[in-house]
């Protein structure tokens, strides 16, 4: 027999009974002695009369202590179990794997402990009273499920290891430990064999496709025991999902933040939630939202931009029993400056008739601090005074043929990750873009293609496309599109083995713009011009958007850092540039990695924290390419290469549990007991815990009634 | 002679016996009227009724004119004047002593001296012997009946030493009292009857059928009828019995019935055995005990 309390604190609650104590010192009364002739009257009289029930005021006194601790008992949650020793079902030496499930929906907490602490409470009081000469060993279940201890005879080794233990924030994986469990089971020559499953049965953990296939003669026994029977509280919210963007084209740059939120409960709608952004540990902003039963609102918060600093930021919920998935980690590296070299191929004294009139101001419309693209306008006979790598990209504009020497300078820039976008027109010099730029350009320009005076002009296909460009351009943008005339245009023919995308179309099926690529970079080549002279599209509203998000686009491959959302446990792969090969991890526990590369690839599988992951490479070259070292600071010289985040799986969160029937499907029925945290295990497959809260409350409604009809007797 | 000296030795004594003697005086002289007169029948010159001649009675009491004029032999019977011997049995227990918390009302003690100084006067006035017997749980003692009047003297004495102590057993004294009292006498019981013993009317029973005429004075304080004490009170017994602690209005309507019961058991069993039941409150103006005690006896016809 066993006796708990779910919240022990509320006994203290029983100090209360010092209030009547005081409040019947202070009020009582002085005795007074008298000499009597009938005492034996006055005894007979108190025997017989019917207030002879009738309490003093120390009975009364005694009745409300009573109702006091009655009432602190009964807040303490106590629950009364019928078994306190561990049926193992035999009295011999035993092997057993104890399965603790050290997911995170184990730290949900009830009364300031969690599941967890429970678990493992229950695991060392079972440890203990295992018959003697048993061997244990303990897998933990979360995914991936790991040996924590190997099969051993000594106690202390599984209480030294799990006292400062806690939940991890992984999901949960049973059948994988079982698997686990059933070959450390086959180690051992014990006869009796028994797997002992902490859990609280969420259902998500217990997928059929990961269970080993057990017979229904095998000898071993499943234990599993409940901890989220104990649930009183519920885990009422998560937040599911964070996407993060920056606003496209505004006066001042705007971060939006997506926030997905899920209400885990069953049957009570959320009224209210209070939902927050914190960036770089800040409060930003707070919405309260409504979600219905069992399912997600979404919410958006707005931020300004400061700086081009990246930005780490988490969302936040309002607490609930389980801590861990009120919190999601986001980070975002806002769109870098990119360097364009602008070559005008048709200049013109008359500022407005040159070819990169609207282009120029397309790609920097407002100030240069506002706009991430730096345009630098060049002449073809400029040309050669440029650095190409101190460009991420370059536009040739109606340009009619390179300087000499420089197509290899431009391809070089291009294999090395540059982003070259080609406009053409009436300059330009098919032959040599043919001949010269063979290595990069994917088709071969072929002729101009002219509308006659009478016929419509061409038009583009218009069509929702996911091209990571168009896939913005909805609707109104779409029509707005469809206006767009084109007068002249170059017809162009496929190289041979070329690979090239067309991601627009003519509506006639003639390419419109061909998008390539070619060592780390891109080619985009745009068959019309980028003035006024071939087509009517650079006075179009929907033109600087287009053109802004080519180019952005093309130097991604250069200019952007890295930006991963990563779940708990899913490894980070990471190639990154030729010249550098050390790179750095910080862990958001601040733990500096510089882990092992492998062709300048890495990937980093220590990803069972949840939180902000930085990068940082280094320029330098270093000949230990495959050490694994924990550098206490950053070397030298190193620059930020970005981050990932790491989130917790939101599936983990989702409390419906896995029933008897379920689990009896998924293991030998004949093997399985069931059993709820409060007690260890009870073979006959019932619940014999009783909480006794209500007997409790009843006892303190009596106490005071019972106190009520006294004094009223009185 | 002893008992002369403590009389006029003690003040304390001598002022008491005065008092006594001056309250009992008072009041019967200012009750009494008439004749106090015996019941039993006797030799005395009243004759009272004619009876059938059995033999062994005395030929000089036979009418001899009835028996002429009836042919039946009559014997005269005469009532008797009395010489009536009448012992006073005197509570002097301990719950006796009780004090009342009214100041203004006399103490049960006090009260019982005076009604016994003034039936004592009121026998010693009418020529008849009175006679005082003071017990607890046995005789402590016991003054003869005597007629003089001198021997008033005695009485109140008795009276004015007496200090009530020790524990009602009236069953015993009664016991022991009924060899010694006179036959055809009168017995004057004045007692509070707080006593736990419960076969005290066998014993009152017995006194009855001595032939004597006994009258009961059942004497309380009012605090003991009514119990008017408040608050936590720890009641020390006056006699043997432990102390108690309690607050008296949680048993005072079940003590006023206890109480109740008890002068309802007295009377019932009086009345059934022929005994004169009185019961006095302290309260209860002396005077007015006496005159209903008078009244009474005169209703009945015992003059």
């Amino acid at each position: 027999m066993n006796f708990n309390f779910l919240s022990p604190l509320y006994l203290i609650g029983a100090l209360g009974i010092a209030a009547p104590v005081l409040i019947h010192l202070m009020t009582r009364r002085k005795k007074k002695h008298q000499r009597f002739s009938a005492i034996y009257l006055l005894l007979q009289s108190k025997n017989r009369s019917i207030k002879q029930s009738k309490p003093n005021k120390k009975f009364l006194l005694f009745i409300r202590c009573l109702a006091i601790i009655f009432l602190s008992l009964a807040m303490a949650n106590p629950i009364f179990s019928i078994s306190d020793s561990v049926n193992l079902g035999t009295k011999g030496p035993i092997a057993i794997v104890f399965i603790l499930d050290d997911s995170y929906s184990m730290a949900t907490q009830i009364n300031q402990k969690s599941y967890y602490t429970r678990a493992v409470k229950a695991l060392l009081d079972t440890n203990k009273s295992l018959p003697a000469k048993s061997t244990y060993s303990i897998v933990l279940a979360s995914s991936p499920s790991r040996v924590l201890q190997q099969w051993t005879t000594v106690p202390e080794k599984a209480k030294n290891l799990l006292k400062s233990s806690q939940p991890s924030s992984r999901t949960t994986d049973i059948g994988a430990a079982i698997k686990k469990s059933l070959l450390l089971l086959d180690e051992i020559p014990q006869k009796n064999k028994l797997i002992y499953i902490l859990t609280d049965r969420d259902k998500n953990g217990w997928d059929k496709k990961e269970f080993p296939p057990i017979k229904e003669t095998t000898p071993h026994t499943f234990n599993i025991v409940d901890f989220s029977k104990m649930q009183r509280g519920i885990n009422k919210a998560a937040v599911e999902r964070t996407e993060v963007q920056q606003e496209f084209l505004s006066s001042s740059p705007v971060i939006k933040v997506k926030v997905k939120t899920i209400n885990l409960s069953q049957s009570k709608p959320i009224r209210k939630l209070k939902v927050s952004l914190w960036i770089n540990g800040k409060k930003q902003t707070e919405d309260n939202l409504d979600i219905p039963i069992n399912s997600s609102t979404s919410t958006e918060f707005s931020f300004p931009l400061q700086g081009n600093n990246s930005i780490s930021g988490e969302i936040r919920i309002e607490d609930d029993s389980l801590l861990k998935d009120n919190l999601r980690f986001f980070s975002y590296q806002p769109d870098r400056t990119i360097k364009t070299l602008v070559v005008d191929g048709d200049p013109n004294t008359v500022e407005h008739q040159s070819e990169t009139f609207y282009l120029e101001r397309a790609l920097n419309p407002f100030t240069s601090s506002l706009s991430n693209i730096e345009p630098t306008l060049s002449t073809l006979a400029e040309f050669p005074k440029h650095n190409l790598f101190d460009y991420s990209v370059i536009i040739l504009c109606n340009a009619n043929k390179l300087p000499l020497g420089y197509e290899q300078e431009l391809e070089k820039f291009v294999l090395r990750g540059g982003a070259l976008f080609i406009t053409l027109g009436n300059q330009v010099d098919a032959k040599f873009y043919n001949e010269k730029l063979g290595n990069i350009l994917p088709v071969l320009l072929k002729s101009v293609h002219q509308v006659a005076m009478n016929d419509e002009p061409l038009q583009l296909l218009i069509k929702p496309s996911k091209h990571p460009v168009l896939n913005i351009f909805e609707e109104q943008t779409l029509e707005e599109m469809k206006s767009i005339e084109f007068y002249s245009i170059y017809s162009v023919v496929d190289r041979e083995d070329s690979k090239f995308t067309t991601p627009i179309v003519f509506s006639n099926g003639l390419p419109a713009l061909i998008e390539s690529t070619s060592g780390k970079g891109k080619v985009i080549l745009f068959v019309s011009t980028i003035d006024r002279d071939w087509n009517n599209f650079p006075i179009q509203p929907t033109f600087l958007p287009w053109i802004q998000r080519w180019i952005k686009y093309s130097a991604r491959g250069l200019d952007s850092l890295i930006q991963k959302e990563l779940l708990v446990g899913e490894s980070f792969n990471w190639r990154f540039s030729p010249e550098n090969n050390k790179a750095f991890i910080v862990t958001p526990g601040g733990k500096i990695i510089a882990p092992p590369s492998v062709d300048r690839n890495i990937i980093f599988k220590d990803t069972y924290m949840p939180g902000i992951y930085q990068l940082y490479q280094n320029a330098r070259t270093s000949n230990s390419k495959s050490e694994t070292s924990l550098p206490t600071s950053l070397p030298h010289g190193v620059e930020p290469a970005g981050s990932f985040t790491v989130n917790i799986d939101p599936k983990e969160s989702i409390s419906i549990k896995i029933s008897d029937e379920e689990i009896n499907n998924l293991l030998p029925k004949e093997n399985v007991i069931l059993s709820s945290g409060y007690q260890k295990a009870i073979p006959n497959k019932t619940n014999k815990d009783f909480p006794l809260f209500t007997y409790f409350m009843v006892l303190v409604v009596v106490m005071l009634l019972f106190e009520g009809w006294l004094v009223r007797k009185e | 002679m002893n008992k002369n000296k403590a009389i006029e030795s003690d003040p304390e004594v001598l002022s008491r016996i005065a008092s006594l003697n001056i309250v009992a005086t008072k009041l019967v002289e200012g009750l009494l009227s008439g004749h106090h007169r015996s019941r039993h029948t006797g030799s005395s010159v009243e004759f009272a009724d004619y009876k059938n001649y059995t033999p062994g009675d005395e030929t000089k009491h036979i009418d001899w004119k009835v028996a002429a004029k009836t042919n039946k032999l009559q014997i005269k019977q005469f009532e008797q004047s009395t010489n009536l011997k009448a012992t006073i049995l005197l509570d002097a227990s301990g719950s006796m002593g009780y004090e009342s918390s009214n100041p203004k009302t006399m103490s049960k003690m006090d009260y019982a001296r005076t009604l016994v100084a003034s039936l004592s006067y009121l026998f010693l006035k009418q020529f008849d012997a009175v006679g005082l017997s003071l017990f607890n749980e046995s005789l402590i003692s016991h003054v003869p009946p005597r007629s003089k009047p001198t021997h008033f003297k005695h009485i109140l004495h008795e009276l004015a030493v007496l200090s009530p102590n020790g524990v009602t057993k009236l069953e015993n004294v009664i016991e022991s009292m009924v060899e010694r009292l006179p036959g055809r006498g009168m017995l004057i019981l004045v007692s509070d009857f707080l006593t736990k013993e419960t076969g005290v009317e066998k014993k009152l029973k017995l006194l009855v059928s001595r032939g004597l005429e006994v009258i009961l004075f059942h004497i309380l304080d009012s605090d003991e009828v009514s119990l008017p004490f408040n608050g936590d009170v720890v009641f020390e017994s006056l006699e043997d019995d432990s102390s108690i602690e309690l607050d008296p209005a949680n048993i005072r309507e079940a003590y006023q019935r206890s109480i109740q019961e008890q002068i309802k058991y007295y009377r019932s069993h009086c009345s059934k055995l022929g005994i004169d039941y009185i019961f006095l409150d302290t309260s209860t103006p002396l005077e007015q005990g006496l005159t209903y005690f008078l009244l009474q006896r005169k209703n009945l016809g015992k003059h």
